[in-house]
């Protein structure tokens, strides 16, 4: 508290408030301090560790069937969205392994942790927002005529979302 | 801007008025340009969104308060009496219960987050060609826009006591704590970014209890004042040294006795009644008249003033020690 301060009393007043904050700002201080020097601290990071489980691993994908998007023909998933996720699954290293089920049946698993990313006839007008993470939407997708699809992936899988965001920039734009 | 009801404003207020309506103008627009600002970035992150609805919250006493001075200004009439002083403290409770009433919805919005273990999900932008991770974006807006109210939070409290405006007091001290939300909401981003989910909870819990405190603070001086309190200091922290003043001027009097004063708060101005038993019993019409026009040459505050003879004090009124 600044001595010259008109209100120079009220000093004893707030001082309680003035050090949580300051430890909020300390601890800001020391996060921003971890990232600058670079100490193997990866932001944004999972919770729940979903890209470093994948990577080099087992990707688990659920998908719903959508006409020119996802087909299933003898219990093989193809089209569109498939390939796409065929090649992000190839960026990071990781092999696909493909679960077929309705778009709620999908999301409960996102919830419970039973896979890792879902893909259908999701758009970003999707009412599942409040229990998947939703990726920003991408109308360059093949088939996707005039929608913007999106893709999901677990709540607050931040690392994984990012990752899955920056393949998608690249590969059909934004 | 040059009267409050019927006391024209000596110089210093009037300078200090007009400062005060400049600043906060200038903190309604900046205000605006933070919230459009913010409201690019605010995601899903639930401390960004506590911050930004606090921000748009501190826009309620710059405008009660640009909106009061129009009434306060009216001179009294038959229809109001006493003037148009206490709009100023009905926007001074009006800005508190919204705080009260927002600050708790965001409190219980947060510890349900907390409890239901909701992780907040933030992703990217494309920001010129780049895929970049929204929540740096996030601590860059709110790292930016924590200093305007250094400024107008110091000016405004500069104002406040020259003007005895409650108002104004309060609003330049919410703008002098308004760094702990930006803070704390960057805290809560970071957090998320480490994969510490409920550190963007717990910063919305901490900038919602901020504002509940703010809204308690704000609603309890508002209605003390308007529940015709004892006049006190502009921050509330001690009895209005004018009632002893007021004392001691009547104590000067020859024809003054024993005196006592009630002073209320109408919002910057006092209304007093001040009680004297005169010596020998005897007054004339014409002293009374003298000792009113005395106690409101004290000072510009002292606005309505009666001087009542009786023969004993009434005990709730403040006597001359």
């Amino acid at each position: 508290m600044a001595a010259g301060e008109r209100t120079g009393q009220s000093g004893t007043m707030r001082t309680p408030h003035a050090s949580a904050s300051q430890r909020l700002a300390m601890g800001a201080l020391l996060a921003a301090t971890l990232v600058a020097t670079g100490c193997g601290v990866q932001i944004p990071a999972d919770p729940d560790g979903t890209l470093d489980r994948v990577t080099g691993g087992e990707l688990r994908v659920g998908a719903a069937v959508e006409p020119g998007l996802v087909e299933v023909e003898g219990g093989e998933p193809s089209g569109p969205l498939v390939d796409l996720v065929e090649d992000f699954a190839d960026s990071v290293d990781a092999e696909p392994e493909w679960t077929i089920a309705s778009e709620e049946t999908l999301v409960t698993e996102l919830e419970e942790g039973r896979l890792d990313l879902a893909v259908g006839g999701f758009t970003d007008q999707s009412p599942w927002i409040d229990r998947a993470g939703v990726t920003r939407g991408y109308p360059g997708i093949p088939g996707a005529e005039g929608r913007s699809l999106v893709l999901l992936v677990p709540l607050g899988e931040n690392a994984m979302l990012t990752e899955l965001e920056t393949f998608l920039d690249e590969e059909v734009g934004s | 801007m040059t009267r409050f009801g019927r006391t024209v404003l000596p110089a210093e207020q009037r300078v200090a008025l007009r400062k005060a309506i400049r600043w906060e103008i200038f903190t309604i627009g900046y205000t605006t340009a933070t919230i459009i600002a913010v409201a690019f970035v605010v995601g899903n992150s639930q401390a960004m969104r506590t911050a930004w609805i606090e921000d748009m919250l501190s826009l309620i006493p710059q405008i009660a308060f640009l909106a009061a001075l129009l009434f306060v200004r009216r001179s009294p009439s038959r229809a109001h009496p006493y003037g148009l002083h206490r709009a100023m403290g009905v926007g001074h409770l009006v800005a508190g219960v919204a705080l009260l009433a927002v600050g708790a919805n965001l409190a219980v919005e947060a510890v349900t987050g907390l409890i239901a273990a909701e992780h907040p999900t933030i992703g990217t932008v494309r920001v010129f060609g780049q895929t970049v991770w929204l929540g740096w974006l996030m601590v860059g807006v709110m790292a930016l826009i924590v200093i305007g109210p250094f400024f107008y939070g110091h000016a405004k409290s500069k104002l406040a006591p020259v003007l005895h405006n409650k108002l104004l007091y309060a609003d330049a001290d919410m703008a002098k704590a308004d760094w702990q939300t930006n803070a704390a909401s960057i805290v809560g981003v970071l957090g998320v970014g480490l994969g510490v989910w409920w550190l963007d909870g717990a910063a919305a819990l901490f900038i919602s209890l901020g504002i509940i405190w703010d809204g308690v603070r704000n609603t309890r001086a508002a209605v003390s004042d308007l529940m015709d309190r004892r006049g006190r200091t502009y921050d509330d922290r001690h009895p209005h040294p004018l009632i002893a003043q007021t004392n001691r001027y009547l104590r000067s009097l020859r024809w003054v006795d024993r005196s006592a004063v009630r002073v209320r708060d109408q919002g910057q101005v006092f209304h007093v009644e001040a009680f004297v038993v005169p010596r020998w019993g005897r007054v004339t019409t014409r002293q009374l008249d003298d000792a009113s026009a005395g106690i409101v040459r004290l000072d510009w505050k002292m606005q309505d003033v009666v001087v009542v003879p009786v023969d004993r004090l009434p005990e709730e009124a403040d006597p001359a020690t």
